[in-house]
């Protein structure tokens, strides 16, 4: 009788549990990040929140990408350098996951930005991207101004992106992916430089994709 | 008192091999000792862009296993790519890969010594030590 009671119990314990877990699950949203402010509009109380601002690049094709490009699209953004010897080609080894993962899933779309757009002209990135195997638009490679770039960067991707010539490469910046809704609004940054985090970022467009 | 020699001879012969052996496994010890630090420093320098396995990635970064890099090039030049990064495209596999491969300026002769000996062992099924002094032979040679 004592096995059976246990094993009742536990067997109950364990239902309980999932019902538990997947009842968090269902209701599960994520977060919006960023800096929020309120806005009164005809007497009422709005927040605003956080949004990626109007930008335009010149990808790998040499046309131009703006943010109007990601209109109703959900996006996951990088910042890297052609030339980078460090943790770049480790983003790129995870974004790629995400590329071949997503490839006819049109709702969502890939863009990194180069931090040395001087070296990382459009034919630079063409060289770069066709080697990858991979193409525009659903994967953009873009460059422009430099400052406009790190601005971005700092500012509404809210990643480090700089030059600094102690650094092996001659930039600093951070191994981040970028979650940006439907709505311009950033959801989740991830570490692109590992496996488990990358896993985690799946998890997170998928709960996206299911979002109106 | 028959047995006295044939055991003395026994004796002679095992300890004669276990010196031998000891002798072998002292050499093997130290070549086991530059495949894992030699391991670890493709670790933190080469897997980024060549890979844990060693496939590489995609067109941009070559890749190290299963290829006739072993074969076509000799440690020397394996050294001195190592250290001073290779600036023209190379064939592996009889594929030209264009990327330019920045050097590893801060690695000393006895870590490429070791790194050489690992990818050796690792891709090149070739169970032989690069020695510290054919390191430094190979990297003041250097093109």
């Amino acid at each position: 009788m004592l096995p059976i009671n246990i094993k009742n119990k536990f067997g109950g314990v364990f239902i309980f549990s999932v019902m538990l877990l997947t009842g968090c699950q269902d209701k599960k949203t994520l977060p919006i990040l960023g800096h929020k402010d309120t806005e009164v509009k005809g007497g009422k109380v709005d927040t605003v929140y956080h949004q990626i601002p109007a930008f335009q690049f010149l990808n790998q094709d040499s046309t131009w990408v703006s943010d109007q490009d990601y209109d109703g699209k959900i996006y996951v953004a990088d910042f890297f350098f052609t030339s980078c010897p460090t943790i770049c080609p480790k983003m790129k080894t995870q974004m790629l996951r995400l590329y071949e993962r997503y490839s006819n899933e049109n709702q969502l779309a890939l863009l990194s930005f180069s931090i040395d757009p001087d070296f990382d002209q459009p034919h630079v990135l063409k060289a770069y991207a066709s080697r990858l195997h991979i193409k525009s638009p659903k994967w953009n490679m873009v460059t422009g101004e430099k400052a406009k770039i790190y601005e971005l960067g700092q500012k509404s991707f809210m990643v480090t992106a700089q030059e600094d010539k102690n650094e092996a490469g001659g930039f600093v910046h951070s191994g981040a992916f970028i979650l940006v809704d439907k709505q311009r609004h950033v959801r989740g940054i991830y570490d692109g430089t590992n496996e488990q985090e990358v896993n985690h970022l799946i998890e997170d467009i998928e709960l996206l994709l299911k979002e109106k | 008192m028959k047995r006295t020699p044939s055991i003395l001879g026994l004796l002679a012969i095992v300890t004669i091999l276990i010196v031998q052996s000891s002798c072998q496994s002292k050499e093997e010890i130290f070549r086991q000792q530059y495949v894992v630090e030699g391991m670890m420093l493709y670790e933190k320098h080469c897997e980024n862009c060549h890979q844990k396995d060693g496939s590489g990635l995609k067109d941009l970064y070559p890749p190290l296993a299963k290829t006739d890099l072993w074969k076509r090039l000799n440690t020397s030049q394996i050294a001195c790519i190592i250290k001073n990064g290779q600036k023209d495209a190379i064939l592996v596999n009889k594929k030209a890969f264009q990327n330019y491969m920045p050097g590893n300026s801060k690695l000393e002769a006895l870590d490429v010594a070791e790194l050489v000996t690992y990818l050796r062992d690792k891709w090149g099924n070739d169970p032989r030590i690069f020695s510290l002094d054919s390191a430094r032979i190979a990297l003041k040679n250097c093109p």
